[in-house]
């Protein structure tokens, strides 16, 4: 953290506990929710103020999803070319086939909305918001497998012990709201999920900063967030009395042993009993309007779902969560894609349209960065046999897709090109590190200069590169 | 945060100097941390590699004269040295640093510089590089507070800040302190009041000692040891199955129970396996370097991996070791420490010689591996093979000359899944189906495949159980071009078994075959036997890596495989298959290859023949089963010819450089180090500047929060300057004149009086130093995730204190892996849930919940740094988790049971129980006005009552009123939330 701003934190930091009366702890600075509800000192004036992030975990077909291939049509069952594989390494799973067959899309594609961005048939609800947002055909990242892809796309690094960029944006903006985390996450389970492709925590975790910057699970248990709800038998009252009590003991103590520590805990004290009503109002979806429920498909009824998770999302944007992280798992189709890929697709396609549209709707999107892909795509050859109606695809990291909406923006622009196979990029290639650097970009960050110093070095997010992508930029 | 305390220190070296920093700027201490941070990432180590001319690292390179006649530092004069004038420039083109490598310098820091360069731009070593000397011990103004050396250090530096020591801490607190400290756990009443009723010093000492000598102090540097050492319970990638280093783990508890040298047990630990004949232990203590995270995610890189592993071990040890972060020249050389690339690619040859996998098996322990009986597993072992001599000799003794063809004859029959089937007759368009009764066998199965058959084709399954297709899940024995060839696959292409026989086996020839497979996972553990011999074969693919097990049934002369499994069926005859479950011997196949075995009549023995070699052959199987039982443990092992090592450019796996052999790095290097063994004892030499002060460090850091260099983790040229370094090297240097002995270090560092001192602070001392750095007064700080869970479970008296063995499950909130991973968390039940917090099964990719709110390393990596944060959640795990509610019942059941009949009395009794300390009368008022609340509520909601009552598995004691317990439960679990409590203090 640079020293201005360590002393912009300091200082609101500080007003925060004089006006409640505190002193100031040094981990008072240790808070999980930012408290210091003042300005957040980005590095010039942001586009948006929060992120939501979609994450299609086992990685998505591009296929059949916004890269559109006509050619691969005529090349059906066809050997994928040496000239355009170039020796580039595949998994272990098909480096051993001895046939690649080209496999097209089963799913036709069309030209959607004003700006004529082609969208598959599996996505029909994405479609009708094509105007809204921003397709890259172009992106590509460094891993081949799931474990270290995720990991990268998350944290900037293959290899455990990153902070993941929600833990980055908690770090470097805080949140906007004092009663809930400044980094949230949702997780879903996909239609065609197997159990396969597993999440780790590690995915939200802080990695090497301060543990209070990771990111709090919202769960679609009984507990929305671990250990919130009082055990039965102590009621609401009984807690107050509990807390009061505490108070009164533990600044007892701070009079005689004066560590400022102590009147940090009795702070905590108080903001989690302040969780404990903010977190159930936020998750209560009874307040919704029938139209805004029915905006997101009828899955929007069954907690932990994707659609339910995009209403919080919007509910937790509404509220200045700062970074709001959905996964949902699922994707990975080294077979049967023609009958998984759809039912992936119509988990995420109504509700995280609906989701770009009510966030429209309520003036949220302008100041709101959504953020859909996975870790990587799916080859253009067929993965085992190949059929009239039924194959699969293996790993691709060399090219896919992402959209992004919101604030600052490009809408309706298709960037990125590759190649007639989906196999290479030919124009404008973005990878992960770009990606991250334009997130950033839009909070109002300089990806080379949000840093933190482990182990003698200054580490940022985007590691030693990343590129901001000006052209999807409005 | 570093930042902060830069500042901090900064502004107490400026206010306590009271002038400027002329005539005291040093280079270790105030340059080179500037010149380093803001200068090297360019002008530093790495500089010729970016063709930059300017490097900063040296004083010859420094004060070169560069194009144009100009000096970056002309020592003596500031005015003609460019470093000065460019870090000042007004021209932003010209202004160092560059605007893009950040901020320009504080006018304090140029300061510094120019200070610096006036007074003849003076160079030293980097500090930590130089052999650490004793110094001479300081005299201090307060000689009569001094309990050892460490005050003298202290308090001279505590009298240049203006400060004095605190007054000794009430001898309660001390005594808490002390325990949480060394044992990780609250004293007993017991153990206090033995305490205040001895006296003075000797009372103290001999605390001290018991402590230091207790299983519960072993522990407590175990688990500190587990973070560095990044131990888990699971292998850490996508599935995280699961992996088994608890013997490891056990023997590092041994080993700091014993106080084996710290030098042993840095050597046990990086190269056991060398030391000449090493025992078992030695060889387990090398887990240390097995318990980085595997990779069996199907479809990676095995070499990928292999690369990883051995960075791995390299980083890890030069954090634990050498606090350093050589593991920046993976890629480069090091932008700021005196390493290259080339060296860090010296140091990763040492650990990539070793006969390992890429892709670890999903699940269990990944070769090399051994067998690590516990004592017990020991002596049911030494109990079995008397029985067994006994049953040797008796079989001995009867055996008639001539029957050695009798025990295959009787044991063949035993353990058959299988029973021979009758002769068949194949045509090639049919198969038989011998049915789905057989238990299916697989990845964890020992097994043999037996029959006989005459083959009319070169190709044909003869003996299958897999799915119907042409690369399909499961096993078979087929004939492929010849060949025979034996699969076991879970994905055909890459998660596979197939070994086929070097040679063709004979076509229009009866001949007998078996398998036999040794659930090792690996191709080597299929043997393949033709009339009755083991033959040579061919491995194609050795990569297992899951369950192949398949829900078909046993199909004889069909099948999948190589061939259409609709088309292509066995032609000839196939005869007497069979299945047995267990690994048959050569003699057994042997047997049952024979021609005339049928002639051999079985019941034709004596029965006492029969007796006794039944008794034989069953002591020999429970032998086997026993040692197959033994846990495993992964360890270090030589590769038989070592593989060729490289640089590998910008640090791919798939980008060799140049070949390199083992060495030191030059900078620390005093001679050769070819082996493995070789750079261990380097590393607990007199050579090795670095060791000894990095684990003094350490150890300070784990009794007072923060180390006397802070960056615990970089004692290189980023890492922060010593708050007291002669401190530093006095504990340094007497390590090491004490033969390593990490017991002695500890009860120096408690017996001091800096440690004894109160942690009361005045307003004005935290506001002076609110980290403590200069010792004024005594540690206090929030405890360990450890130590919280395991405090509360000692004060409810629910603690099992039942020392090492397999990893525990205790409570944890439903369903947290089954939503990342889809796999169930199998809570345990009993005494295992308040097993203490080293034995609880750690899942890297789902590390347990209470343990993270509470700051502990999610062991994916190496982890030194102490964190300790105070957030909402910690509160909400406290009040909220079962754990601790239940800790709260029966520390309201000992208030009511243990603390006598008044309500007072009893309330003071749970007090002191968690804080070691009488409450005074407005805490006791407070106390008692909480329970008066709760009793009246819970009086009239017996309902609430009971429902509080039920947190948590262990029963209660249903003798106590139920509204009355719930009451005091209320108190106490607020008792174990008071800060107090989770403090040391």
């Amino acid at each position: 953290m640079d020293p201005i701003r360590s002393h912009l934190h300091l200082t609101s930091r500080r007003q925060f506990f004089s006006r409640t009366g505190m002193a100031l702890g040094s981990a008072a600075l240790a808070s999980l929710l930012a408290e210091d509800s003042g300005a957040p000192v980005p590095h010039f004036p942001p586009k948006v103020k929060r992120v939501i992030f979609l994450f299609m975990s086992g990685g998505p077909s591009q296929i059949e999803t916004f890269d559109y291939k006509p050619k691969l049509e005529e090349l059906r069952t066809a050997e994928l070319p040496a000239s355009i594989r170039m020796g580039q390494r595949l998994t272990g799973m098909t480096a051993a086939q001895s046939s690649f067959p080209l496999a097209p899309s089963v799913f036709p594609f069309a030209q959607r909305g004003q700006c004529g961005m082609w969208v598959s048939d599996l996505l029909p609800h994405t479609a009708r918001i094509a105007d809204r947002i921003c397709v890259i055909k172009s992106m590509h990242t460094e891993q081949i497998n799931h474990d270290p892809a995720v990991t990268f796309f998350q944290t900037g690094h293959q290899i455990a012990g990153r902070p993941s960029i929600g833990s980055w944006l908690a770090y470097g903006l805080g949140s906007e709201n004092k009663d809930l985390p400044a980094f949230i996450v949702l997780i879903s389970q996909g239609s065609a999920s197997s159990g396969d492709q597993p999440l780790a925590d590690r995915l939200w975790g802080s990695g090497f900063l301060p543990t209070r910057y990771q990111g709090v699970k919202f769960r679609a248990a009984a507990d929305p967030v671990l250990y919130l709800s009082n055990p039965e038998g102590l009621s609401a009252a009984g807690r107050r009395r509990f807390l009061d009590d505490l108070a009164q003991l533990n600044e007892q103590h701070y009079e005689d042993f004066g560590d400022p520590e102590i009147s940090t805990r009795v702070a905590q004290y108080e903001m989690a009993y302040r969780m404990q009503t903010s977190v159930p109002e936020l998750t209560d979806l009874s307040g919704e309007s029938e139209a805004t429920l029915a905006l997101y498909g009828p899955n929007v009824r069954k907690p932990g779902s994707f659609a339910a998770n995009c209403l919080l999302a919007r509910r937790m944007a509404e509220r200045g969560v700062r970074f709001i992280q959905l996964f949902h798992r699922g994707w990975d189709q080294h077979v049967n894609l023609p009958a998984n890929h759809p039912r992936q697709c119509h988990d995420v396609d109504q509700p995280g349209a609906a989701l770009v549209a009510d966030l429209a709707a309520r003036g949220l999107l302008d100041d709101t960065l959504v953020v859909w892909g996975g870790e990587f795509g799916r080859t253009a050859y067929c993965q085992g046999k190949l059929t009239a109606t039924d194959y699969g695809r293996d790993h691709h990291p060399r090219c896919f897709s992402v959209w992004l909406a919101g604030g600052g923006i490009r809408p309706g622009l298709t960037h990125g090109e590759t190649d007639d196979f989906s196999y290479n990029i030919t124009a404008n290639p973005v990878d992960v590190h770009d990606l991250h650097a334009t997130i950033l970009h839009l909070l109002g960050l300089d990806h080379t200069r949000l840093t933190f110093k482990f182990q003698g070095r200054h580490f940022r997010l985007t590691d030693v590169s990343g590129r901001v992508v000006r052209d999807v930029l409005s | 945060m570093p930042r902060c305390l830069t500042v901090a220190l900064s502004v107490l070296a400026l206010s306590t100097a009271g002038k400027p920093l002329a005539a005291q700027v040093r280079f270790n201490r105030d340059v080179r941390p500037i010149l380093s941070d803001r200068c090297f990432a360019c002008h530093g180590p790495d500089a010729k590699n970016k063709n930059i001319p300017l490097r900063l690292d040296s004083f010859d390179a420094a004060t070169a004269v560069l194009g144009g006649g100009r000096r970056a530092i002309a020592p003596g004069d500031p005015v003609a040295s460019q470093l000065i004038a460019r870090v000042v420039s007004p021209v932003k083109g010209l202004r160092m640093p560059p605007a893009a490598s950040g901020p320009p310098l504080t006018p304090a820091e140029v300061e510094t510089l120019r200070q610096w360069v006036e007074q003849g731009a003076q160079w030293e070593k980097h500090w930590a590089y130089l052999p650490p000397e004793r110094p001479a011990r300081p005299q201090s103004p307060w000689p009569l507070r001094e309990r050892n050396a460490i005050d003298a250090f202290v308090f001279t530096r505590l009298e240049k800040a203006g400060l004095s020591p605190s007054p000794e801490a009430s001898r309660e607190r001390l005594l808490r302190r002390l325990s949480l400290d060394l044992t990780g756990l609250p004293p007993t009443p017991a153990e206090l009041d033995a305490f205040l009723a001895g006296s003075g010093e000797d009372a103290y000492t001999r605390a001290v000692d018991r402590m230091l000598d207790s299983p519960a102090h072993a522990e407590v540097l175990t688990a500190r040891w587990l973070d560095a050492a990044r131990y888990a319970d699971t292998n850490g990638y996508q599935t995280d199955g699961e992996r088994s280093m608890w013997r490891w783990r056990d023997w590092v508890i041994g080993a700091f129970q014993r106080n084996m040298p710290f030098d042993e047990f840095t050597i046990e630990q990086l190269a056991g396996d060398q030391l000449p004949h090493p025992t078992p232990s030695q060889r387990i203590a090398t887990g240390f370097q097995r318990n980085h995270r595997g990779n069996g995610e199907g479809g990676i890189v095995p070499e990928e991996y292999l690369a990883e592993y051995a960075a791995d071990r390299v980083e890890t040890m030069a954090t634990v070791w050498l606090g350093s972060t050589i593991g920046c020249a993976r890629c480069h050389d090091h932008k700021y420490d005196p390493f290259t690339q080339k060296e860090f690619y010296q140091l990763f040859s040492y650990f990539s010689n070793i006969p390992e996998r890429g892709r670890y098996f999903k699940f269990g322990n990944t070769p090399p591996l051994m067998p690590a009986p516990t004592p017990g597993d020991e002596a049911k072992l030494a109990a079995v093979d008397s029985k067994l001599e006994a049953a040797e000799r008796e079989w001995a003794r009867l055996q008639p000359s001539a029957s050695g063809v009798l025990p295959p004859a009787w044991t063949t029959t035993r353990d058959r899944l299988l029973h021979a089937t009758p002769r068949e007759s194949f045509d090639g368009t049919r198969f038989l189906d011998a049915g789905s009764e057989p238990p299916l066998l697989g990845y964890f199965d020992r097994f043999t495949i037996t029959a006989r058959f005459t083959a009319e084709a070169p190709d044909g399954p003869l003996i299958t159980r897999a799915k119907l297709e042409q690369e399909p899940t499961g096993w078979g024995v087929v004939l492929h071009k010849g060949k025979l060839r034996v699969y076991f696959s879970s994905r055909w292409l890459d998660d596979a078994l197939h070994v086929e026989t070097a040679a063709p086996v004979s076509l229009h020839q009866p001949h007998h075959v078996a398998v036999s497979y040794d659930a090792s996972r690996v191709a080597a553990g299929i043997l393949i036997y033709i009339d009755g011999e083991q033959v040579p074969v061919k491995i194609l693919v050795d990569e297992l890596n899951q369950e192949f097990r398949a829900k078909e049934p046993i199909r004889i002369g069909g099948g999948g495989g190589p061939g259409d499994p609709s088309r292509e069926f066995f032609k000839g005859a196939i005869g007497e298959a069979s299945l047995h479950g267990r690994v048959l011997d050569s003699a057994e196949i042997a047997w049952l290859a024979s021609p005339g075995r049928s002639a051999v009549s079985l019941d034709a023995a004596a029965p006492e023949l029969r007796r006794a070699f039944s008794h034989l052959f069953d002591l020999r199987q429970e032998r086997a089963r026993l040692i197959r039982g033994f846990p495993t443990v992964m360890v270090m092992e030589d590769n038989p010819v070592p593989p060729r090592a490289h640089v590998l450019l910008r640090g791919a796996y798939d980008k060799p450089g140049d070949e390199v052999t083992p060495a030191l790095p030059a900078s620390l290097d005093t001679g050769p180090a070819a082996t493995r063994l070789a750079l261990a004892r380097w590393m607990v030499s007199r050579q090795n500047p670095l060791t000894a002060r990095v684990i003094v460090n350490r150890y300070w850091q784990m009794i007072f929060g923060t180390g006397l260099v802070k960056t615990v983790e970089d004692l290189g040229s980023q890492g922060e300057w010593p708050s007291h370094p002669e401190l530093l090297d006095w504990l340094a240097v007497e390590f090491m004149d004490s033969g390593w002995n990490v017991r002695q270090l500890l009860k120096t560092i408690v017996t001091s009086a800096t440690y004894r001192q109160s942690s009361r602070a005045t307003p004005e001392l935290i506001k002076r130093d609110p980290e403590n750095r200069l010792l004024a007064r005594g540690p206090r700080g929030r405890l360990s995730a450890e130590t919280v869970r395991d405090q509360a479970l000692a004060i409810a008296g629910l603690l099992d204190r039942r020392v090492g063995g397999p990893s525990v499950k205790p409570y944890q909130p439903e369903g947290l892996w089954k939503e990342l991973s889809g796999m169930e968390y199998d809570q345990d039940h009993g005494s295992s849930l308040y097993r203490r917090s080293l034995y609880t099964y750690w899942r890297r990719t789902a590390p347990p919940p209470s343990m993270m709110n509470f700051d502990a390393s999610g062991r994916e990596v190496c982890l030194v740094r102490a964190s300790r944060t105070n957030t909402p959640l910690q509160a909400l795990n406290l009040m909220n988790d079962v754990q601790f509610l239940e800790a709260g019942r029966f520390l309201a059941q000992r208030m009511m049971r243990e603390g006598g009949t008044e309500t007072a009395a009893r309330l003071r009794y749970g007090f002191r129980l968690a804080t070691a300390r009488f409450p005074n009368e407005k805490e006791l008022g407070i106390l008692m006005g909480a329970l008066a609340h709760h009793r009246d509520r819970y009086a009239s909601d017996a309902g609430a009552a009971a429902k509080l009552l039920a947190q948590g598995e262990a029963a209660r004691d249903a003798s106590l009123p139920v509204a009355d317990h719930a009451a005091y439960m209320a108190v106490a679990s607020m008792i174990l939330n008071l800060d107090e409590v989770v403090t040391k203090e």
